[in-house]
């Protein structure tokens, strides 16, 4: 056998005698490999934010994305494998159409990640397939339980956090983190904090080419009143991905 | 005869101030022959929310256990009770994967809405039996006394009446459009709900 | 792979069709949908497209709604109006709008009117007359103003001005009278005001209030009940009885607000 994990390391729905599901591990191992992103919730919104690097710079980088919009109301980043991700994404939005067309309304961020969770927990125990080499950030507002942010990993299991970090940097980052972290943190300052915690450990400059970022924000109370958009039949969205202007200027300041 | 008038039966739910309520005959037949002078048609969902269900009695009976199916399972995977306006959609979009064979049903909603800034907001609404809603701020109707309660409701339904007012113009309109209407009657039931409690009234009626 | 999801239920169930046909062969004829008998319009003007529609929703001959909105939301650039079956109308709108906002985010574009065009004709002939719409889809994209209409069995038109529904021709005569190039946002409003008055006085399927929705390639402005020709007056009596008036058999009161008291039982927790 060619590693470490013998013959338990090829039949992922085969456990080992410890107990592990040895792909499932690979498939972290892919995730820690990954280009760092990270989520912090504030008390006014979340940001969730990653590196978007190139490994060349004849690739056309206006074609990457890695921050992405699942339905209005929700946004999700990923690190480990981006075809993974990719797929995974517009699983997600078809998910969230579907919800949509039955309730008139998007789905909370709770049962869409569960949604997400339940199709990568599958690639677990399905015979043939190989599980989703990705981790995900998930984050969203609704109106039951406010801005939530929440972290799937490859073997489906889910957690909500107040701040978390995933992929190639993600033990540092998460110290730093813990550090900076207080519970009345402002959008503003969570923006800023996500910057300073990709700094660290960040190879090359750090532009708005190279980063990408995008907020969920909480509608105040006006909002809230005035309700649907008239004509429209649907809220104003919540999540959006911050432009490149917008990423450089929070870059200067 | 239409399908419709196979049992006969008529729902009404009206908007009233920080109130609504939904009230319906109690008749169930076969044509002309009465069977049940104590047939509900009208469900709880959830603690604020009832749903009409006039047209075919086995309908009736599928409809409502499919709701109750329906509501339930969101209820868990969500971990919160469903709005009415949420059951609304829910209800139409139901009916309408039935396009091409439907059930005999024309649901009648109303509730009380959960606001997000909070407090409540009365919520009425109808759909047709393939699932086309109506959204509407006075009242609304169904059944085989459809055409009279939509004339006597037009009459006699006024903006922001008091939950006890609201209870004698839908017990008045629905008790008088359904005495010209041979399918239904035979007794009523009248719901009116606020947003803390929800009295329920059985009335009597003609029982011809 | 087993669905993990229960948001994936997609497409029609005809288990009810057989029971169904076997009742109108027993004499019992399926009953009628609300359709919307309808006056609605588009026309195009100088900075780009004004869509109109009348309010009123028919069962038969009765009047179902005297206020429903029958310009559907499409994306933020487009909107569609539909006559015809009312649920369908509704749910094929509904689709679209969806099938959209997946192919926007997909393609990281602004959605074009043609896409939704050819995506709404193809559902349509595909159900081949069945999905009662008749559609005017109007909007600005990358390629200019668009306004199409779209028949029940999938067929299209690409004109400067439409009609659709059974007050069509009532306001066609006005458009046909009326349209000129190069209209002004007041000159368009102003025409489609009256082609749809005209459905609304001398077509029985169409009545109430005239809601408008005028697209420009920057901005999207929907005027709910822009003309408001029919307005109920105020009761001039009260008809409210008085309390006490309904007898009743049975009351039952269910109290939303439990109340709790907390008594005090057996002995004092030791807490020096």
């Amino acid at each position: 056998m060619a590693t470490g994990g013998g013959a338990y390391s090829y039949s992922l729905t085969v456990f080992s005698p410890s107990g592990k599901l040895v792909q499932i591990e690979h498939a972290l191992a892919a995730v820690s490999q990954g280009t760092t992103s990270l989520g912090i919730k504030a008390t006014n919104g979340i940001v969730i934010a990653t590196e978007k690097k190139s490994s060349s710079i004849l690739i056309d980088d206006s074609m990457i994305e890695r921050v992405a919009v699942v339905c209005p109301n929700i946004g999700i980043v990923y690190s480990g494998m981006g075809p993974d991700f990719r797929l995974l994404v517009t699983k997600a939005r078809k998910s969230a159409q579907a919800y949509w067309k039955i309730y008139g309304e998007y789905p909370p961020t709770k049962v869409l990640t569960q949604e997400i969770a339940n199709i990568m927990q599958q690639a677990t125990q399905s015979g043939g397939v190989r599980p989703y080499g990705v981790s995900l950030l998930v984050a969203g507002w609704d109106v039951t339980r406010g801005p939530t942010l929440y972290q799937v990993d490859p073997s489906g299991s889910f957690w909500a956090w107040k701040a978390s970090a995933i992929g190639k940097n993600m033990v540092n980052a998460k110290t730093f983190l813990e550090k900076r972290y207080n519970d009345d943190i402002s959008l503003e300052d969570a923006i800023h904090t996500a910057l300073l915690t990709l700094k660290e450990g960040f190879e090359g400059q750090m532009t708005e080419k190279t980063i990408e970022i995008g907020v969920v924000t909480v509608p105040d109370p006006a909002e809230l009143e005035a309700g649907k958009v008239e004509g429209t039949g649907r809220f104003k969205p919540t999540f959006r991905k911050l432009t490149e202007e917008e990423v450089r200027d929070y870059l200067s300041l | 005869m239409s399908i419709m008038q196979y049992n006969g039966g008529s729902v009404i739910a009206m908007v009233g101030k920080d109130c609504v309520a939904i009230a319906s005959d109690l008749r169930l037949g076969v044509q002309s022959l009465s069977i049940s002078a104590n047939y509900q048609k009208i469900f709880p969902i959830t603690d604020r929310i009832y749903v009409g269900l006039p047209g075919l009695g086995t309908d009736v009976t599928t409809l409502h256990e499919q709701f109750r199916y329906r509501v339930n399972m969101y209820t868990i995977k969500e971990e919160r009770e469903i709005e009415p306006q949420t059951f609304a959609q829910l209800v139409s979009s139901t009916l309408y994967e039935r396009r091409f064979g439907p059930y005999f049903i024309e649901p009648v909603v109303a509730g009380m809405q959960k606001l997000p800034t909070g407090g409540f907001a009365p919520f009425i609404a109808a759909t047709d039996l393939i699932g086309c809603l109506n959204f509407a701020k006075d009242f609304v109707v169904a059944g085989t006394a459809s055409e009279k309660l939509f004339g006597v409701a037009e009459g006699l339904w006024e903006p922001d009446l008091e939950a006890e007012d609201l209870f004698e113009t839908i017990s008045q309109t629905l008790l008088n459009a359904v005495d010209r209407d041979a399918f239904s009657g035979w007794g009523a039931v009248v719901h009116v709900i606020t947003k803390d409690k929800v009295v329920t009234r059985t009335l009597k009626g003609r029982m011809d | 792979m087993a669905s993990p999801s229960v948001y994936n239920g997609s497409g029609f169930d005809f288990s009810n069709v057989t029971r169904n046909s076997f009742l109108e062969g027993r004499g019992l004829p399926l009953p009628k949908a609300t359709s919307t008998g309808t006056t609605i319009v588009g026309c195009v003007y100088r900075d780009g497209i004004v869509l109109g529609a009348d309010t009123r929703a028919t069962e038969g001959p009765i009047v179902a709604d005297k206020n429903c909105e029958k310009i559907h939301y499409i994306a933020d650039n487009i909107r569609c109006c539909g006559a015809g079956t009312a649920a369908d109308t509704e749910f094929t709108t509904a689709l679209i709008a969806s099938n959209m906002e997946m192919h926007a985010l997909s393609t990281g574009r602004k959605p074009r009117v043609v896409t939704a065009m050819t995506m709404l004709k193809q559902m349509l002939f595909r159900y081949q007359g069945h999905i009662g719409a008749a559609l005017v889809l109007g909007g600005v994209d990358a390629t200019g103003p668009q306004l199409f209409t779209i028949h029940p069995h999938g067929s299209t038109d690409k004109l400067p001005y439409v009609t659709m529904g059974s007050g069509s021709l009532a306001a066609m005569a006005v458009f046909e009278s009326g349209w000129k190039p190069d209209m002004s946002r007041e000159e368009a409003l102003a025409l489609v005001a009256a082609a749809i008055s005209a459905g609304i006085f001398n077509d029985l399927g169409s009545g109430s209030n005239v809601d408008a929705c005028v697209i420009t390639a920057t901005q999207t402005d929907f005027l709910r009940g822009f003309v408001k020709p029919n307005e109920r007056v105020e009761k001039e009596r009260r008809y409210v009885f008085k309390r006490g008036t309904t007898a009743w058999k049975k009351e039952e009161i269910k109290n939303l607000v439990v109340s709790e008291t907390v008594v005090g039982h057996g002995e004092q927790m030791d807490v020096s």
